[in-house]
C-alpha cells in the first residue's frame, strides 16, 4: 500500500455535490424510519384502545344480562384498569417523542380519556351493586408547563398501582379539549390548582406522596391483602 | 428551548456526516486512481537526505530512535544525520555523542524550543531533502524509500508519512492508536484534496530550499509542524502523503501526560488558525479555504457542545432519577418492551455516523498497513473519544482567547 497522492486544491463542485445528496438521503431515510416506527406505535395503541373499547362495551352488556347473580364473574373479568395504565404510559413516552403527529396523538388521548370515564362509571356500577370496598382516585394534571409538581405526583401514582394492583387510578390531563372529562371536572369541582386528586369523590390539592395517600386511604392495607388473595385465585 | 436545541444538533449532525460522506466519496474516487510505487524498483538517482534529531532530556529514547535510522534502507552516504541537543540537563549529550563514530553529527545550543534545533541543522546541511525525527519516534526500514522518490515530482515541497502509535499498552494508548489510525485516512484525504495543513513532526519530510526561501521554521505557539504548513499552502507549496510509510511514536499512557500535549497542539491549532484566518472561506486555498479549515474548526465547537450536551442530560437523568426514588421509594426497572425502543432520527443518524467512522477507520488501516481490521482500541475510541476531548479542548480554547501560551512540558 504505497499510494504517495498529492492532489489539486481546486475545489472539488462535483464531490460536494455528491455528498450533500448522500448524507441529505441518509437525513431522509432517518427522518422516514423514526415515522415510520412512530406511527407503528400509534397504530398500535389504536388497536389496544378498540380492544378496551369492546371489553368495555362487553363488560357493559355482560353486567346488564347478568345483573343479579354474577357479581363474582364481574369483578374477576374486570382487568381493565390494568391496561389502561400501561396505555397512559404509553401515550406519555409519545408525548416526548418529537416526531410524532400531534393531532393523531391528541385524538388518542381524547379516546383514552373517553375509555377511563366509561371504565370509571362501570366500575362504580358494579362497586355499588356487588358491595364492593373499591377505591377511586381521579388524577387531574396539565403538561403545559404550568404544574411542576405533576411529574413527580405521576410517578408517586405509579408507585401507588404496583403497590395496590387493585387501586383504581384514572389520569386526565385537566386542559384536553374534550366535554365528556369537562363535565367530568364540573361534576367534582376541580380547581385549576394542580397536581389535583379526587380520593373517593373528595378533592385533595397539590403534591401528595405515597404515604400522604395511605394516610388519607387507610383501607389501603386491607385492599393489599385483598388482591394478593385475588392475585392466586386468578393464577389458578 | 428544545426546538432551537435539536434544530443545532441536527446542523451539527448533519455538518459532521456530510464531512465523513465527503472524504469517503473522495477517497472512492482517489482509490481507482492510485498508482503504486515500488520501492524496490526505484530506479532514479536518490537526493541526499538530512534527518535532524532534536532532543531535549532524551537520553532513555534517543538510542532506539537513532537505530531505527541506522537500520534504514537508503545508502549511508547519502544521509546526513544531525543530533541536536536542544539544551539538555541529563545524559542526553553523553548519549549523543556515542553516535559521532557512526558519522553522525552532533550540535549543543542552548535550549530555544524545537524550530530554533531544526533551523540550526537547516543552516548546516547541504542535503536537498530535510526532515525531523522525534526522540520519541522511529521509523520503518522501508519508509525513507517511499517518501523520497515523490520528490521527483518538482511541484511536490513536502511529505507526510502514516503516523503509529508505538507499542500501544494502555487503555488510553489503544485509543490513540484508532485515532492515529483515523489521522492516516484523514491525512491522506487532505493530500488528495491539496489541503494539508499539519505536517506531523514525526519524519515529514521537507524539500530544504523550499524551507529556506520561506524562512525555515518558526516558533509556530509551539505547534512549528502546523505553522509551516499553512505557510506552504499560503505560498503555493504542495504538500503530498505516503500512508504507507510508517513512523512509530510513543504517545502519553496517562491522563494527564495526555491532556498537557493535547492542550498543547489545540493551542498551537487555535493560535495558528487566528493567524491564518485569511485562508478560511477564501477561494483562492480551494478545498483547504473552503472546506477543511472551516470544518477542522466547527469540529472543535461541535466537540464541546456535544460533550456539555450529554453532561447536562446525563445529571438531569441521575437527578430525576434520584429525585423519583425519594419521593416514590421504588428504583426504576427497566422496560424491555419493544414500544420504548428509541427510534428517533437523532439515534438512528448517530449511528450512521459512528459506522461511517468505523469505515474510515478500516480504510486508514488498510491505508497504513494494508490489513482492513481496525485496531483493537477501535470500540473504546468510539465510546470514549468524545469524552476527553473537550477536556483539552475547552482548556485550550480558554488559553488561546487569553493568550496563555503552552509550554513543551
Amino acid at each position: 500500500m504505497d499510494n504517495p497522492i498529492v492532489g489539486t486544491r481546486a475545489t472539488q463542485w462535483k464531490n460536494y455535490a455528491i455528498a450533500f445528496v448522500i448524507t441529505a438521503a441518509i437525513f431522509a431515510t432517518a427522518l422516514y424510519a423514526s415515522n415510520y416506527f412512530n406511527n407503528r406505535r400509534i397504530a398500535e395503541i389504536r388497536t389496544t384502545q378498540d380492544n378496551i373499547s369492546i371489553d368495555i362495551l362487553s363488560l357493559e352488556t355482560q353486567f346488564e344480562l347478568l345483573a343479579e347473580h354474577s357479581c363474582k364473574d364481574i369483578s374477576e373479568n374486570s382487568v381493565l384498569s390494568k391496561e389502561l395504565r400501561p396505555l397512559a404510559d404509553r401515550l406519555s413516552y409519545l408525548e416526548n417523542q418529537s416526531s410524532v403527529d400531534e393531532e393523531e396523538l391528541l385524538r388518542l388521548k381524547r379516546y383514552y380519556s373517553l375509555l377511563q370515564i366509561k371504565d370509571l362509571l362501570l366500575m362504580k356500577k358494579v362497586a355499588t351493586k356487588c358491595k364492593l370496598k373499591s377505591v377511586f382516585i381521579l388524577y387531574f394534571y396539565s403538561n403545559k408547563g404550568d404544574c411542576k409538581d405533576c411529574e413527580n405526583q405521576g410517578y408517586v401514582l405509579t408507585a401507588l398501582s404496583e403497590k395496590y394492583p387493585q387501586l383504581r387510578i384514572y389520569s386526565f390531563d385537566y386542559n384536553l379539549d374534550l366535554s365528556a372529562l369537562q363535565t367530568l371536572l364540573s361534576i367534582n369541582d376541580v380547581e385549576n390548582t394542580l397536581p389535583a386528586l379526587s380520593i373517593n369523590d373528595k378533592m385533595y390539592y397539590g403534591f401528595k406522596d405515597v404515604a400522604d395517600i395511605e394516610k388519607i386511604l387507610p383501607q389501603l392495607a386491607a385492599l393489599d391483602k385483598t388482591a394478593t388473595s385475588t392475585a392466586k385465585k386468578s393464577v389458578r | 428551548m428544545s426546538g432551537i436545541g435539536d434544530g443545532v444538533v441536527y446542523t451539527l449532525l448533519f455538518i459532521s456526516l456530510y464531512f465523513e460522506v465527503f472524504l469517503l466519496v473522495t477517497f472512492l474516487e482517489k482509490r481507482g486512481e492510485r498508482r503504486t510505487l515500488s520501492t524496490v524498483k526505484y530506479a532514479g538517482t536518490l537526493p541526499r537526505v538530512c534527518i535532524v534529531v532534536p532532543c531535549f532530556n532524551e537520553e532513555k529514547t534517543l538510542a532506539h530512535t537513532m537505530q531505527s535510522i541506522f537500520a534504514l534502507r537508503y545508502p549511508r552516504e547519502m544521509l546526513d544525520t544531525i543530533i541536536i541537543d536542544d539544551g539538555s540537563t541529563d545524559g542526553t549529550p553523553a548519549v549523543a555523542k556515542t553516535f559521532e563514530n557512526s558519522g553522525v553529527r552532533v550540535f549543543h545550543k542552548e535550549n530555544g524550543g524545537k524550530h530554533t534545533a531544526l533551523n540550526l541543522a537547516l543552516q548546516n546541511t547541504d542535503a536537498e531533502i530535510i526532515g525531523c525525527l522525534d526522540a520519541d519516534s522511529s521509523v520503518s526500514e522501508d519508509a525513507l524509500m517511499r517518501v523520497v522518490p515523490i520528490f521527483e515530482n518538482r511541484d511536490i515541497s513536502a511529505v507526510t508519512p502514516g503516523v503509529h502509535v508505538r507499542k500501544p499498552k494502555t487503555a488510553l494508548q489503544h485509543i490513540q492508536n484508532a485515532e492515529y489510525t483515523l489521522s492516516v485516512f484523514n491525512r491522506f484525504m487532505f493530500a488528495a484534496l491539496g489541503s494539508v495543513f499539519i505536517t506531523p513532526g514525526a519524519f515529514s519530510m521537507y524539500r530544504a530550499k523550499t524551507v529556506r526561501d520561506l524562512g525555515g521554521w518558526r516558533h509556530g505557539h509551539s505547534t512549528e509542524d502546523m505553522e509551516l504548513a499553512l505557510r506552504m499552502q499560503e505560498n503555493g507549496h504542495k504538500i503530498a502523503n505516503a500512508p504507507a510509510a510508517s513512523v512509530y511514536t510513543a504517545t502519553p499512557g496517562t491522563l494527564p501526560g495526555l491532556f498537557h500535549q493535547r492542550v498543547r497542539w489545540t493551542y498551537g491549532f487555535l493560535r495558528n488558525f487566528i493567524d491564518y484566518k485569511f485562508m478560511f472561506g477564501n477561494r483562492a486555498y480551494g478545498n483547504l479555504g473552503l472546506f477543511i479549515l472551516p470544518t477542522a474548526l466547527i469540529s472543535i465547537g461541535v466537540g464541546i457542545y456535544f460533550f456539555l450536551r450529554v453532561l447536562w442530560y446525563g445529571i438531569k437523568n441521575i437527578y430525576d432519577t434520584l429525585e423519583r426514588i425519594q419521593i416514590t421509594g421504588i428504583m426504576p426497572h427497566f422496560s424491555f418492551d419493544l414500544f420504548y425502543f428509541n427510534t428517533s432520527a437523532l439515534l438512528i443518524i448517530s449511528i450512521v455516523t459512528i459506522a461511517l467512522i468505523l469505515v474510515l477507520i478500516s480504510a486508514g488501516s488498510w491505508l497504513g498497513t494494508g490489513r482492513r481490521m481496525p485496531p483493537a482500541g477501535t470500540p473504546l475510541f468510539i465510546l470514549l473519544y468524545g469524552f476527553l476531548v473537550p477536556l483539552w479542548i475547552s482548556t485550550a480554547v480558554f488559553r488561546a482567547v487569553f493568550k496563555t501560551g503552552v509550554r513543551w512540558r
